[in-house]
Formats: structure tokens, C-alpha cells, sequence
């Protein structure tokens, strides 16, 4: 006997209970996300970090692990040496702000003045270190991990010349930058396990996979530095790339890559800025991970104009404050009646926009 | 609501809904052990189980013994299969011989149906009364459910449910196995309305005896009821594979999916089947040929004076036809046998809705349910034809009665859910028109319709001098299976785009078509004038010929330009009699066919206002809001009657193709299009050319061009080969050769594109463009010509003939962004803030990329048109994504100023 159905209008009905299913287990996979925060609205306050004021300082730290071969190795130095690039060209680094660590230091490079020393853990302790007692409170770093990644869980290492650093060895160091902002990408393989050990509240933390189980090279690297490059993620047309930005830029151009290449993805980046250590894979500012990412900026002040004048510095930085503010209250939109959302969004937006006026009109004077 | 029409509203043919029956017996029906022998009783089986009716009788008549009961009533069934009822009856009266009809249980059971199936209802009743009321605890389930069955024929519902319950209580009771019997049993739970059970007990008098085929075609017969045609033809089908000559499977089939080829092998078979005829009787009428159908309808009569389908047609053709009194007679009679039979007032109020005739239907469904507030076919007859007439929400709250008292009836559970889409949609209003339609073509498609639809009115009202009853209700739907469903009830209408129901237009969204959605709005809308103007009785083929015809009076490149296919029909004498044209419509086998069939229509009303003027035309239409012959109307308005005014038609048809002169070769394919003639038709010849030019292409259409030089397709196709091969002078020659013997050819590819391309190739852009503008002189569903032309037109600042070329791209697809960022920069130019608030608002609801930008346009256009409050809305959207983009943040700024 045969088992028809008459009508595919019934599709939409199967469509339906799909999605409803898929929502259902969205929400009861981000449910212990929210009750982890333990505030009011289940989330923390990104309002307190990622400030933009002129007198706050920006750093990076590199760290590019060993490879075996020459094309890894060549890849690898090749994403260094470009991220660093990009960092002085277009986001108003200097090499003084900037602590690239790889393979085996000026051993392996001689003849490159871009390197600061080796990737093995004295030289990353030592740095960091010496890079906490540099710091101000408010002040914002950034810490890029390229190279191989191992294990899983309180296991995972990233692989430095030398006895590899597991993920809480290397949270034990970034226990002296709690007054900072820290943003923390993690492009290696296995990178997921080691993350997990770094998520903290107030931290933006970037993983090239999501699950101990994604352990071949990822590409994603090479993605988030050309949506650094030339400002390529901006999306908001602000000229500057948020992190949120940079990650959905790269997270997109990774699923592109092996959708063109006919290829199962083998990584899935992944990405969290609540503490909660729970990695989400299409994060927004209106989830539970997001907000903090889409107003962490790494570029410095004077990244346009190295010139600028402490009072062209000071309207730059009013600038980015209230767009920062704007970011803040469209990730809070939820939270308000519709009229009270518009009122206080276009007072923002008339003040940034009144005020970038000024900017502009003190510049071209 | 919507769980239960999910969960139920599909009749389908499961063998899980066996598991759900609530019925008491669980043991699997079966039939008695086979007789393995060589028995006269088991060879006749066989015999007509294989179709072998006549063979079968001889050996049933051999049989005797316990045998003998049984092989008499095969023998009376294989003599009804022949249409041989006389001798089917004979035979069992002279078993019985003046008996008791109790004492032969089957045979009288086999006599009483046969009796029926001649009209002796009377009779038939007498002897199932005398079989059961005797012993209605040992009367054969078969004669409860016939009893059952025949008491509701006449009239007598209360008595029947009791003889009906006693047979299904005797399967509960475990005591029915024989697949015939639970066959019988599904029929009875039918007939009271418990269509889960029924559907169940089918399947499992099936499965127990998969070559039951009585019990295959009522299961068919079931699904049929319900408009699940598919399912039915499934079970229809299912029986003729072990028996293709079985008439009710044959004649399940013809009803079922119009197969002509079953219903003639039916009536070869048994030229006295009364469904048969019937069932041939309404294609006829469907073909306006009604003295066949008539003929066939009163030999059916005489066969069986008592068959309500076949007495409710003449009945609806009376009726429809205003002949009053032979509708009472009819109604009378049917009251004689069958008192108050709602079937009878449904199936006319059905006849009223297949003709247009919305009204007349609504009042024929209203009677069957006054008749029998419980016959639940009619609510959904009556919801459909309120929703044709317009009327919703009673619509809608009829198919709701309808659907939860039936829930397996597709047709209303199909209905209900385009409802549900429709409460998605939203709702337009002009001066005359109603449009319901998705918040996608509200925004997009609407603002290019509204204008369109008042023009129409505007237009066609004056020129016909006749307002028609408004608000005229469109819908437009995106989805084609709610097109489909919301126009017949099914999801399944063939290659229509639009349906006129006189008073509601019912249109697929343009944007899943590629054709000109105007021509189709403007066509459909001169189907409301000549419905209204007739009462909806003017006949398909001269309401679509007028639509088609005023097609090309809209704009001068609408309309069908199909002269090779004329060309073609006159040669292979496939034109039909203007009498004969609906079945052009009701009998086209094919979306060829069917597109034939609205150009000859078109033909023959070019001909009348060619030959007798416009007003003539008019005349004609009037004619139809009276009842007449046609042959009476032709009469009065052109003093002539059908015959010589065909007559007429096929001299001025010469004519024209004489004046057409072109040679068309029997080895080109006829251009093929979808949407009946809307929309782009391909000349699959003139493609293949494109793909595959080889020497021997070249070689034969040359041939072909020496042998007839006005042979159109050789040139076609010898320049497209000619073009491939870089050989442009001599391409061009041919090209231009075709253009000059049909330059009215709009099928794909034609001479003027091709040319066109071969001018772009040697980089002569304007010999290029004036090729573009010649094909689009015909060519009506060509976007991308139509685009570089408003391009060029814009380059050369020609604000005319951009926005002409602009309009025309639009009419082929509003949903492009080219379009609209091109008309935009052309109100700019002509510096028309309104229209170019209107292409950033599309273009808004387009850009899905760069929604900034296009907020950003927006608001600006809102801003220089002086809505200065939308300008300071939107750009805060545009600001929210892009708080610190520049453009936006001084528009903000402006908008802020101007307000303040």
C-alpha cells in the first residue's frame, strides 16, 4: 500500500516545527550562559570596559609557536609579520607598543627587527611581565596566538619552543592585567580547550574552533588579519573594525572557503566576551555573547593622524565615546519601550554626529 | 485549528490509520480458503477477474451445488459489466423463481443492487426488506449495507443509520472477515460520515484480498469525494492492473484526472454504463457541445431513469439555461424517488460554480444544507463560491463547517490554509480595487500596480460603456499552490497566471513569473467587464479572446504575435469552429494546446472588429447576459448564422495568412512558452542552431532557403550558425532576410537580437541599440533589452526615452535593483522628488547588501521631497546600523534643522 499525501502545502507546517525545534535548542543551549552572569538581566555590564579616552594606551602581543615544514612555518611568518604590519600602518601602533615573540626569536630571524624574542615560555613570562608593569589601569590589550594548538580541555597547550603552555598556565599570566582590557585571538589548532581556560568577565576571547575535536591547522587566521587589513570588516562604516567585526568577517570568509572548496568545514570559530566560558558561533550585541566584542576597538587614537593635537585627540576620543555609547544602547534595545529607544538613540546620534562635525571642522582649520 | 487541519485534513491511503480504528475487531479480515480446484465457481472468478465477462458467464452458468448461489451472482455481475442489466436481473429472478427472498441470501442481494442500477429503487427496497427484516441478524452484511445505502437514496436517512450501525456492529462484534464484507462495512462507515474508519476498513478489505477491485474503486470513489484526485487515481489504477477492462476503475480514472483514452475503452466495453455517460455527458457540456452530451444523458436515463448525477446535470443545464420548467420536472421527479435529496441541489449548485455562475451556486448550496443540515459537502461548496463572489469572512466560516464535520476534504482544508496566508498578507485600496497581497509586493509591486489597475478601469469601463459592481478584489499571491488553491480549491491549476471570477481577480505574484505582469493585470480585469456585463455566462473562449484581444489595444506591444502557429494550424487544419471553441479550453492536452486556444479566441474577435467594427463586438457580449442559442445570437448581431459566420472567420483566416506569407517546415518545432501565451515562447529550432552550428546546419538550411526563399526559420537559423561562425555580413543578410518576412516574431531568439548581437560584437553600439529597439516593437518580456536601452537613453540624457524603456523593464520585473537605481537616478534627473521617494523606498525594501546606503537614499529623497519627519525616522535606522557614517550623520543633521 502506498502512504501519499495530497498536498505540499503541508510543507510549511514540517517547515515550521523545524525552526520552532531549532529555537527551542538554541535556547536551551544558551540558558546556562545567562544564568551564569548572575545579574539582573542575566548579562554583565559591558559599559565598564573598552572605554575610549584619549589618555588610554593600546598594546599587542604576538606569539607565533614553532612549526615543522616550510610552508606552515612560512604561513605562520608570514601572518606574523603582516599582523604587525597592519597593526603600525592602520591602527596607530608603534613597534614599541607592539611584542612579537616567535619560533625561536632573533635564532630564527636574525636579521628582522619586527621580532622581540623567542616563543618559549621564559620569554612570554618575561614580556608579560614587563608589560604589566607598564600598564595603566583602562588601558587595552591585545594578545594574538598563531601556530599549533594541542589536547583538549585543562589539557590543551599552544605549542611554544620548549615545554608547551597549557591554557590555565597562561591564564595564570594574564592575572596581572586584571585593570585592562584584554582581547585575546587564539588561531591555532585545538585552540578551543586552551580558550575556554582564558574567558573571564570584561574579556573578549576569539577561538579559530569550537570544539577540542577541530585539530587540523585552521585557516581562520589568515581571515581575521585581511579583515584588519585596510579595514575590510568594517561593516558599520565607522572606519574602524570593531572585534565583533573582524570575527564575523573572518568567521564568514572560513564557511565561503570550504563551501567553494566543496569541503566539510573542519573548523568553526568560535567566540566569547561574557566570562562564561560557553563559545558562541554566530555571535551579536543582542545575544549573550557580542556586546562586549563589537565595541572592543584595537586601534589607537592617533591611528589616522599620528599628528594630532591633544585637543583634536580629546574631540576624537568624545567621538568614539559616543559611538561606543550607541553601540551600548542598541545592544540594550530589548530593554526599552520603542519610544524611549528611538528618543535616546537619536539624542546619541545627533550629539555623535554634532560632534564629528567639530572634529572634522577642526581639522580641516 | 490549524494542528487538527495538519494532523487530519489529508484523506491519505495509510496503512497506519489501521492502527487507530476504534472499532472492536482486531483480527485481520480474510478472505475464505480458495478453492484450488478446477471448480466452475473458481474458473468464472478467475475469468472475471481477468475481464473476461462473457467467458466468465458461460462457465458461472455451469456451477451448481453449493456452488450454485454464488456462481449465479458472478454471472449476474459479469452481465452487469456488459451493460447487460436485463439479463443480469433475469438471471437471479430465475434462481429465485417466485422464492423467498430470504431463503437466497446473496442472489437477492445481487438482484436488489442490479434493480437499483436500472432505476428500480422501489423494487430494490421490497426485496432487501423482505431479506433482512426476516432475519437481520443472518442477512448478509453485503444486503445491511445496500439496504442501508438505499434507504438514504430515498430519503428514508433515520431507518438507514440503523442498518448501516448493525453492519458495522457486526464487524466490532467480530464477525466480519471476508475482504468484500469489511469493503462493505468501510461503505457503511462512508455513509455515516466516518470517513477515518472507512479510509481504514478500505485499506484493510485490501490488504486482506488485494484483488478486491469493488473495494479498490469505492476507496478510489471515496478519495474522489474528498477532491484527492491523486489518491483516487492511485486506486483506480491499482484495480485496472489486475483487471484493465474493469468499467468502474476506467470510468474512476476518466473522473478522476480526465483521462478520455479510459473513459472511451469504458464505453467500448459497456456502452450502457450510466457513470460512463454521465461523466462523457459533462466533458460535452464543459465543450458547450450540448446535444451530445444531451444524447449521451437521455440514453443513460433510459438505462437507469433514477441516476441522480445523471438527472442533477440536466437538471444544472436546465436550470443554468433558464428552462424553468423542465427544471421542476426534473426537481419533481428526483422528489419522487428521492425526497429531498441534497446531493442533488449540491451537484447543481457545483454546476452553477464550474460556469461562473457564482451566485446561482451559492443559493443552490444554501438549499442543499436547508435541505439537510448535515450534509457537509455543501458547506464547502457554499464557502468556495461566497469566496469566488467576494464574500470572505461567511465564506471562510463555511469552509470552517465544512472542514470540521469533513475533515479529509481537501478542497476545504485547502481553502482554510490559503486563509491562513492570506492573514499574513496585507491589504491595498484604490478607488476601485481591493488588493490583498504580501508586505514584499506591497512594498515593491504596489506602487507600479495601483496606477496600472485605475487606468484599466479607467479605460475598459469607458470603452465598453459598463461599470462593473466594484471594489473589484485582486490577490495577489506569491506562492503558486496558494494561487492554485485559492482559484479551484487544488494545488495543482496547469499553466495559468491569472483567474477572473467575475467580481475576484486572483493573480501569481510577478515575482515568480517572467512575463509581463501588467498584461496579465489588464487581461484579467476585462474578464470582470465581460462577466459582469453577462451575468458570468459568456462562454470561456470569446470572454478570454476579448482579454487577449484588449491585450493589444493596452499598449502597442502587448498582445500575441503568433504567426507562424497560425500559419502552422491553418496547414495542419487544427483550427476549430467558432461553436466548437471552448472545447479548445476544456479538451487542450497540453499548455500548446491550451495557448492555441486563447489565440484562436483572440483571431476570431480581431475578426469581428476587423470585419464588423468594435461595436458589433459590444453587441455580441450583450447577447450573452441573455438566455439564447448561440446560434440565435450570432443571428441577431451579425445576420448570419454560426455556420456561415465561421465560414467567414476561415476566409478572413486565409486571408490573413496569405498576407502572412511565410513558409513554415514541418521539421521546426512550434515555439514553446509557459503561462498560455504570457511570458517569453522559445523556438527550441532556432536554439539547438545556437548550441550546435556545424557544416551540415549550414549546409541544409541553405538548401532549405533555395527551395523556399521565404522559408523564416532557415534564415533564422542559418544567420545564428552563419553568427557563430564569425561570418557576420552574410549572418546579418539573413538575419535582416527573417526580420523582413516576419518582423512581428517575438519568440527566442529572434533576428532582431541576434542582429543585435552581432552589432555589439563589431562594437557598433548603435547599430546595436537600434536592433534592441526594434525587437522590443514586439517583444514584450525582454528585461535586459529594455535596460540597455534606459541606460542609453539616460547616457544621451534623453529623459523620454528613458523613462519609456525604464517602464518597460519594470513591467516584466519590479524586483530587480537595477531597475530602481536607474529610475531613481532618472528622478534626479528630472528632478521629481516624489517618484524618487518611491524608488528609494523600494529600493530600501530591496537592498538587502547595503542597507545603509539605502536608508540613507531614502531618507535623503524623503528630505529634498519635504518629509522631513520620514527623513529624520529613517535615517536613524540607517544611523543605527552606521552611527559614524558620515553622509547619514548630515542628513540626521538637516532633517533635525528642518524640523526644528
Amino acid at each position: 500500500m502506498n502512504n501519499r499525501e495530497l498536498s505540499t502545502l503541508n510543507g510549511f507546517q514540517h517547515s515550521a516545527a523545524i525552526l520552532q525545534w531549532l529555537m527551542l535548542a538554541v535556547a536551551v543551549c544558551f540558558t546556562p550562559a545567562l544564568a551564569a552572569q548572575g545579574s539582573a538581566d542575566g548579562r554583565m555590564d559591558p559599559g565598564n570596559y573598552f572605554r575610549e579616552r584619549a589618555d588610554i594606551r593600546k598594546y599587542a602581543v604576538i606569539l607565533t609557536g614553532p612549526s615543522v615544514g616550510e610552508e606552515t612555518t612560512s604561513r605562520f611568518r608570514q601572518w606574523s609579520f603582516s599582523l604587525h604590519d597592519i597593526l603600525i600602518r592602520d591602527y596607530g601602533y608603534s613597534s614599541d607598543s607592539i611584542t612579537l615573540l616567535m619560533d625561536r626569536g632573533s635564532d630564527s630571524y636574525p636579521d628582522n627587527s619586527r621580532v622581540d624574542g623567542a616563543c618559549d615560555r621564559q620569554t612570554i613570562v618575561t614580556q608579560l611581565e614587563a608589560l604589566a608593569g607598564q600598564v595603566k589601569d583602562g588601558d587595552q590589550l591585545t594578545l594574538f596566538l598563531i601556530g599549533h594548538g594541542t589536547g583538549s580541555d585543562e589539557e590543551s597547550k599552544f605549542n611554544i619552543v620548549g615545554p608547551d603552555i597549557t591554557g590555565e598556565e597562561f591564564a595564570a599570566l594574564l592575572d596581572n592585567f586584571d585593570q585592562q582590557d584584554l582581547v585575546i585571538v587564539n588561531t591555532t589548532s585545538a585552540s578551543y580547550g586552551f580558550s575556554t581556560s582564558l574567558s573571564s568577565e570584561g574579556r573578549v576571547v576569539i577561538s579559530a574552533t569550537r570544539s577540542p575535536a577541530e585539530k587540523f591547522d585552521p585557516i581562520f587566521s589568515g581571515y581575521f588579519i585581511e579583515a584588519l587589513a585596510q579595514r575590510n570588516g568594517d561593516l558599520d562604516k565607522n572606519n574602524r573594525v570593531s572585534m565583533l567585526e573582524a570575527f564575523n568577517y573572518a568567521r564568514q570568509s572560513v564557511d565561503a572557503w570550504y563551501e567553494e572548496q566543496g569541503r566539510l568545514a573542519s573548523e568553526h570559530a568560535s567566540l566569547d566576551d561574557n566570562g562564561d566560558a560557553l563559545f558562541t558561533l554566530d555571535p551579536n550585541a543582542t545575544e549573550a555573547d557580542g556586546r562586549l566584542a563589537e565595541i572592543a576597538y584595537i586601534d589607537v587614537l592617533t591611528a589616522d593622524d599620528a599628528n594630532l593635537s591633544p585637543e583634536a585627540l580629546a574631540l576624537k576620543a568624545q567621538v568614539q565615546e559616543l559611538e561606543r555609547e550607541v553601540f551600548l544602547l542598541r545592544g540594550r534595545k530589548a530593554d526599552f519601550l520603542a519610544d524611549d529607544y528611538w528618543a535616546q538613540m537619536e539624542q546619541l546620534l545627533i550629539d555623535l554626529a554634532r560632534t564629528t562635525g567639530q572634529y572634522h571642522e577642526y581639522l580641516e582649520n | 485549528m490549524n494542528t487538527l487541519r495538519t494532523r487530519l485534513g489529508t484523506l491519505a491511503r495509510t496503512t497506519t490509520l489501521a492502527l487507530l480504528l476504534p472499532l472492536g475487531n482486531a483480527a485481520l479480515a480474510q478472505d475464505p480458503p480458495i478453492d484450488t480446484g478446477e471448480s466452475p465457481l473458481f474458473r468464472g472468478e478467475q475469468l472475471y477477474q481477468s475481464g473476461s465477462f462473457v467467458a466468465a458467464i458461460d462457465v458461472f452458468k455451469t456451477a451448481d451445488g453449493l456452488d450454485r448461489n454464488e456462481a449465479i451472482v458472478g454471472a449476474s455481475r459479469s452481465y452487469a459489466m456488459l451493460g447487460r442489466y436485463e439479463e443480469a436481473i433475469a438471471i437471479c429472478e430465475e434462481l429465485i423463481d417466485g422464492g423467498d427472498y430470504a431463503d437466497f441470501p446473496l442472489v437477492s442481494t445481487q438482484l436488489a443492487e442490479m434493480k437499483r442500477e436500472v432505476g428500480r429503487s422501489a423494487e430494490a427496497v421490497a426485496i432487501l426488506a423482505a431479506l433482512v427484516d426476516s432475519d437481520p441478524q443472518g442477512a448478509p452484511v453485503r444486503a445491511l449495507v445496500q439496504y442501508g445505502t438505499l434507504l438514504q437514496f430515498v430519503g428514508q436517512k433515520a431507518r438507514a443509520a440503523g442498518y448501516l450501525e448493525g453492519a458495522i456492529q457486526r464487524y466490532n462484534d467480530g464477525l466480519v472477515f471476508a475482504s468484500e464484507d469489511v469493503a462493505m462495512v468501510a461503505l457503511a462507515s462512508w455513509k455515516l460520515d466516518r470517513f477515518h474508519e472507512a479510509n481504514s476498513l478500505f485499506n484493510e478489505a485490501i490488504r486482506a484480498n488485494p484483488n478486491n477491485l469493488e473495494a479498490q474503486v469505492l476507496w478510489g470513489d471515496l478519495f474522489l469525494e474528498k477532491y484527492n484526485a491523486a489518491d483516487a487515481e492511485q486506486s483506480y489504477r491499482d484495480a485496472l492492473e489486475i483487471n484493465n477492462r474493469y468499467i468502474p476503475a476506467l470510468v474512476g480514472v476518466a473522473r478522476a484526472v480526465g483521462d478520455q483514452r479510459s473513459l472511451q475503452r469504458a464505453m467500448a466495453l459497456n456502452p450502457n454504463s450510466v457513470m460512463a455517460l454521465q461523466t462523457y455527458a459533462t466533458g460535452m457540456m464543459r465543450s458547450n457541445r450540448k446535444d451530445e452530451a444531451r444524447s449521451a444523458l437521455e440514453q443513460a436515463l433510459e438505462i437507469n431513469p433514477e441516476s441522480l448525477p445523471v438527472l442533477s446535470t440536466l437538471a444544472a443545464d436546465a436550470k443554468l439555461m433558464e428552462r424553468e420548467d423542465e427544471y421542476q420536472e426534473l426537481l419533481e421527479r428526483v422528489e419522487s424517488f428521492s425526497p429531498g435529496n441534497p446531493e442533488f441541489l449540491s451537484n447543481i449548485a457545483d454546476a452553477f460554480g464550474n460556469a461562473y455562475r457564482f451566485r446561482e451556486a451559492v443559493e443552490f448550496a444554501r438549499a442543499a444544507i436547508d435541505s439537510d443540515p448535515t450534509f457537509w459537502p455543501a458547506y464547502t461548496l457554499l464557502g468556495t463560491n461566497l469566496v469566488r463572489l467576494g464574500e470572505e469572512d461567511e465564506g471562510k466560516a463555511n469552509l470552517e463547517i465544512g472542514f470540521e464535520n469533513d475533515p479529509f476534504n481537501v478542497m476545504a482544508s485547502n481553502m482554510l490554509k490559503v486563509f491562513d496566508t492570506l492573514a499574513t498578507y496585507e491589504t491595498r485600496e484604490t478607488e476601485h480595487f481591493k488588493v490583498h497581497l504580501s508586505e514584499n509586493d506591497a512594498d515593491i509591486l504596489w506602487p507600479y500596480m495601483r496606477p496600472l489597475l485605475e487606468e484599466a478601469w479607467d479605460t475598459l469601463t469607458v470603452k465598453y460603456g459598463f461599470v462593473p459592481e466594484g471594489p473589484v478584489l485582486i490577490e495577489v499571491f506569491e506562492n503558486s499552490e496558494d494561487f492554485a488553491v485559492r482559484s479551484v480549491g487544488l494545488p495543482d491549476i496547469g499553466p495559468l497566471v491569472g483567474i477572473c471570477f467575475g467580481k475576484v481577480i486572483t493573480l501569481i505574484s510577478p515575482d515568480t513569473l517572467s512575463a509581463n505582469w501588467q498584461e496579465i493585470a489588464w487581461h484579467e480585469f476585462m474578464h470582470v467587464i465581460t462577466l459582469q456585463m453577462t451575468k458570468n455566462r459568456m462562454p470561456r473562449w470569446l470572454s478570454e479572446g476579448i482579454s487577449v484581444w484588449e491585450e493589444s489595444q493596452g499598449r502597442p506591444y502587448w498582445g500575441r504575435r503568433q504567426g507562424l502557429d497560425l500559419v502552422r494550424a491553418v496547414e495542419d487544419n487544427k483550427l476549430l469552429p467558432v461553436a466548437n471553441l471552448n472545447a479548445g479550453f476544456t479538451g487542450a492536452q497540453s499548455s500548446a494546446d491550451l495557448g492555441f486556444a486563447y489565440f484562436q479566441s483572440y483571431l476570431v474577435v480581431d475578426y469581428i472588429t476587423d470585419e464588423y467594427g468594435f461595436d458589433k463586438l459590444v453587441e455580441l457580449v450583450k447577447q450573452y447576459a441573455e438566455i439564447k442559442e448561440e446560434d440565435a445570437m450570432f443571428r441577431d448581431v451579425f445576420a448570419q448564422d454560426l455556420d456561415d459566420f465561421n465560414d467567414g472567420f476561415v476566409d478572413w483566416i486565409v486571408g490573413r495568412v496569405e498576407e502572412i506569407n511565410v513558409y513554415v517546415d514541418d521539421e521546426d518545432q512550434p515555439d514553446e512558452g509557459e503561462g498560455h501565451g504570457h511570458g517569453i515562447r522559445e523556438n527550441s529550432s532556432a536554439i539547438l542552431a545556437e548550441l550546435y552550428n556545424n557544416m551540415s546546419l549550414e549546409q541544409h538550411m541553405r538548401a532549405r532557403i533555395e527551395e523556399q526563399p521565404r522559408d523564416f526559420q532557415a534564415h533564422l537559423q542559418l544567420g545564428i550558425v552563419l553568427f557563430k561562425e564569425e561570418k557576420f555580413d552574410e549572418a546579418k543578410l539573413h538575419l535582416q532576410h527573417a526580420h523582413d518576412i516576419l518582423p512581428s516574431y517575438t519568440g527566442y531568439p529572434s533576428p532582431p537580437l541576434v542582429l543585435s548581437q552581432i552589432y555589439e560584437r563589431e562594437g557598433n553600439r548603435e547599430a546595436q541599440l537600434e536592433q534592441l529597439r526594434i525587437l522590443l516593437q514586439n517583444q514584450q518580456h525582454d528585461y535586459s533589452s529594455a535596460m540597455i536601452l534606459a541606460e542609453a537613453a539616460i547616457e544621451n540624457g534623453d529623459v523620454e526615452q528613458t523613462d519609456y524603456y525604464l517602464n518597460r523593464a519594470l513591467q516584466i520585473d519590479p524586483y530587480r535593483m537595477d531597475v530602481h537605481q536607474l529610475k531613481a537616478r532618472y528622478a534626479d534627473l528630472i528632478d521629481d522628488t516624489s517618484l524618487a521617494v518611491t524608488e528609494y523606498e523600494v529600493l530600501a525594501k530591496l537592498d538587502i547588501t547595503d542597507p545603509v546606503e539605502a536608508q540613507t537614499n531614502l531618507a535623503e529623497a524623503y528630505l529634498n521631497n519635504g518629509q522631513q519627519d520620514q527623513a529624520r525616522r529613517n535615517i536613524l535606522n540607517a544611523l543605527e546600523i552606521a552611527p559614524s557614517y558620515r553622509r547619514a550623520q548630515q542628513i540626521l543633521l538637516q532633517a533635525v534643522d528642518a524640523t526644528n
